[in-house]
């Protein structure tokens, strides 16, 4: 499913351009991810993927261009189009001094979920899934880095938005949990949720993104499928690390790797 | 080339980051700060240096006394008010961690860390400094005299700083630096409120009728302490200025042998707790426990939660949690209570309706600046969990001011009853007093609210620091302008009464009850002004935090 195909865009970024002072941190960024995909977006540190998916969820305003969530401008309403998106930064915003049940609590009320047993219930078992439950009174604040993703992504599921926007999901988390998110991510997908995967682990990526876009130096390098990638790229065969390096152009590892050893011997 | 030292590397990285903080900010915020420094430090300071010489002068005979008593004084602040700072640079700090696992000396670590640990300690020595030196020059002490006082003074600074590392490497054994310092902050708080009663109490003492100063009191009470090491300094100095060389010398010494035992046994104890990991490592995940949570218990569907009674609920989950927070609002709650214990006494007592007046006003802006003021950057990095939400920043600003407004209310309406009957006011007095309770409450609590958002710094890791220079003087300023006009409008409104009925005296006027009507009019419009005042404060606010993104791009 591509643009081309007819699906529906739920994320859009339309030339979305983003400076602070004198730096161009995003420089006329535009992608679709229609509904139900999982739509990588990837790039080195510094690339611009963080600074985009914020304009995107409406945290950082754009100094140009426009973020659609479900063909809703979030900046000309916000509220409409926050209330079908839920974001996890790589440091997930949680409150040190809430427990998790507390801090789903929280975020169910903010986006006004009906109270009663079946929120109640849906928190617990949510808790369960991610080995949360026997936590039971100790505070966020005393969460590993792990856990605090884990919470963090809780509190986006506790109420099933339409759009995921995920900046480095896996990071932190231990082997069982970061397949348990895989699988849940393409379980959402799967069920029309849109996820766009902001990522610099290639394998993830590559193992659930049907399409990608590559971001570097604030600008777009490449989007598409696998293959779409590879004829882009001349690369016949190549994964999705090999294209990435390849269109990002930095110099070949193994070179800087022997330069490097030289320098020290 | 020979590599510099471990202790040269630390320390130059040290003045590095210091010389950022100061000159890689907002130019503004650096002046603003630079002159209210400079303002306060000279008032401070000059004020001191003052008194000293007026002291030194017309208390020749009293000069041991008095530098005893000083010097006590210095030693006990800095206990008190620079320990949060010492354990902070010593203890606490994740930059710490890379120091101990690189292949640095402790000792390198531990001098290098002490200069900055003895930041607080100097401060107050310097404004104390100026006190010493107004002795000297009242009692026209020799020129040696200055230097010397400045070695004992610094030598002073290094004692008290190595004692509360001392210390603090006993109490890091039970208890987690983190929580030492968060109590040890309260504690220097607590300590600010009972200077400031004092200094109300002895103002009252010097301009009230009983008032008459007597050095009798003062010498009694240095008298059993005059054996303390924090006497010794005075005694030297005192020497001096009597021309004793002898035993001038042999104070200092001993002042100086004094500050370098316990240095060095800081320095010995501070080793075997890095080694032994307390401090920075040890039992942190304590604090962040409670009692075991209770059961979830399924209730029936109650209809789409609140975000507003949700962020309130957060606050004041967070509140009571957060020992920090505690030990912050436990003076703002003392000072008010002290104040009325202090001034509830027999002939200290502030009288007249004008006088409560002006308590309340004083008291609506303390609480409102402690628990308001903070209460939007203090979201911290949740803040934008917040902008995410499909909420206005006019409901984030509205729960903010519904949450800080009733603790600041209770104690203001509860301040209020106790300032009226101690002052054995009547009882319309009483309701017109808790009317404006509840109005000041109300305004201070939406400007302080505002000010917060104008310019919150949601990276700051302590509340005090997490409103800006801007947002601070903009709560001032808004705060002072929200008195005049409502204490104005209160007085047209009190003396407008009486002029219609023609039962007040106002000076050359005379009184009619056309002039009444028309003071009530304008207390009116003073109201109506007040009202459109705050209405501003919150509306900039609002469209501050829509456009924010300062620390949101950075975190």
């Amino acid at each position: 499913m591509t643009p081309l195909d007819g699906g529906v865009a739920a994320v859009e970024a339309r030339q979305l351009v983003k400076r602070f002072g004198v730096v161009t941190a995003v420089d006329g960024v535009s992608f679709q991810a229609m509904r139900g995909e999982i739509f990588g977006f990837l790039g080195a540190n510094g690339a611009g993927k963080t600074t985009t998916l914020r304009m995107l969820c409406g945290l950082l305003r754009p100094t140009s261009g426009t973020a659609l969530i479900d063909g809703i401008d979030i900046m000309a309403a916000p509220l409409a189009a926050k209330a079908r998106l839920g974001y996890l930064d790589e440091e997930p915003f949680v409150h040190p001094h809430l427990t998790g049940r507390e801090f789903l609590d929280f975020v169910a009320d903010l986006y006004r979920m009906p109270s009663g047993r079946q929120r109640e219930e849906r928190m617990a078992r949510l808790l369960n899934l991610f080995d949360l439950a026997d936590k039971n009174g100790e505070l966020i604040g005393g969460y590993s880095h792990g856990m605090r993703q884990k919470i963090g992504l809780a509190s986006l599921l506790i109420r099933e938005p339409s759009v995921l926007l995920l900046d480095e999901p896996t990071n932190g988390l231990d082997p069982r949990s970061a397949r348990l998110v895989k699988d849940l991510l393409e379980e959402l997908a799967a069920r029309g949720t849109t996820v766009l995967l902001s990522t610099h682990i290639l394998e993830v990526a590559q193992a659930l993104c049907r399409r990608v876009a590559i971001i570097d130096h604030g600008r777009i390098v490449a989007v598409g499928t696998m293959d779409e990638l590879r004829i882009l790229a001349g690369s016949e065969g190549a994964n999705l690390e090999d294209l990435f390096l390849k269109l990002t152009a930095g110099p070949e590892s193994r070179e800087m790797i022997e330069r490097l050893l030289e320098g020290a011997s | 080339m020979s590599r510099p030292g471990a202790l040269w590397v630390i320390l130059r990285s040290q003045l590095v980051a210091q010389r950022n903080r100061l000159f890689k900010r907002n130019r503004a915020g650096l002046i603003a700060v630079t002159l209210v420094t400079l303002l306060f430090g000279g008032f401070a300071a000059g004020g001191i240096f003052s008194v000293g010489a007026t002291a030194g002068h017309f208390l020749t005979s009293s000069v041991d006394p008095l530098l005893s008593a000083t010097v006590t004084a210095l030693s006990l602040l800095m206990l008190l008010l620079g320990f949060p700072t010492v354990i902070a640079s010593l203890f606490v700090g994740r930059d710490l961690l890379q120091l101990v696992v690189a292949p640095v000396r402790t000792r390198d670590i531990f001098f290098a860390r002490l200069l900055l640990a003895m930041n607080a300690n100097l401060l107050i020595s310097a404004i104390f400094a100026a006190g010493v030196v107004g002795v000297g020059i009242g009692a026209g002490a020799q020129p040696v005299y200055y230097p010397t006082a400045l070695l004992l003074i610094a030598a002073q600074v290094v004692a008290v700083t190595s004692l509360q590392a001392i210390l603090m490497t006993v109490i890091a054994r039970w208890v987690p630096a983190r929580l030492a310092r968060d109590v040890a902050a309260g504690v220097a708080g607590l300590t600010g409120v009972g200077l400031y009663l004092a200094w109300n109490l002895s103002l009252r003492q010097t301009f009230g009728r009983r008032g008459r100063p007597d050095v009798s009191s003062l010498t009694s009470f240095v008298r059993p302490i005059d054996w303390l090491p924090t006497t010794w300094p005075a005694h030297a100095l005192s020497a001096v200025v009597a021309g004793s060389i002898g035993t001038a010398l042999f104070w200092s010494l001993a002042t100086l042998a004094f500050a370098a035992v316990l240095l060095t046994m800081a320095g010995l104890l501070y080793e075997r707790t890095l080694l032994s990991g307390l401090g920075i490592f040890g039992g942190a995940a304590v604090v962040w426990r409670r009692r075991v949570e209770r059961p979830i218990r399924p209730g029936r569907a109650r209809g789409a939660g609140s975000p507003a009674l949700a962020i309130a609920r957060k606050d004041w989950l967070g509140f009571r949690r957060d020992v920090r927070r505690l030990t912050r609002l436990l003076p703002a709650v003392l000072l008010p209570l002290g104040w009325v214990v202090a001034f509830s006494q027999q002939g200290r007592i502030l009288s007249g309706f004008w006088s409560s007046v002006a308590l309340v006003t004083f008291l609506s802006i303390f609480m409102s600046s402690a628990l308001a003021l903070p209460s939007i950057p203090g979201e911290r990095r949740g803040f934008q969990l917040l902008r995410m939400a499909p909420l206005t920043m006019w409901q984030v600003l509205r729960a903010k001011v519904l949450t800080a407004l009733p603790p600041v209310l209770a104690i203001i309406l509860v301040f209020s009853a106790v300032v009226v009957l101690t002052g054995k006011d009547g009882p319309g007095q009483l309701l017109e007093l808790l009317i404006l309770g509840l109005w000041l409450a109300v305004g201070f609590v939406s400007i302080s609210v505002s000010g917060g958002a104008i310019d919150p710094r949601f990276d700051a890791t302590d509340d005090r620091r997490s409103v800006g220079v801007l947002g601070s003087l903009v709560s001032l300023a808004a705060s002072l302008a929200f008195s005049v006009l409502s204490i104005g409008a209160l007085a047209l409104f009190v003396f407008g009464a009486q002029a219609t009925t023609g039962t007040i005296d106002i000076g050359p006027i005379i009184s009619t009850p056309e002039l009444g009507v028309a003071m009530l009019g304008g207390g009116v419009m003073l109201v109506a002004a007040a009202g459109v005042l705050v209405g501003s404060a919150l509306w900039i606010a609002n469209a501050r935090l829509r456009s924010f993104e300062g620390t949101i791009a950075a975190t």
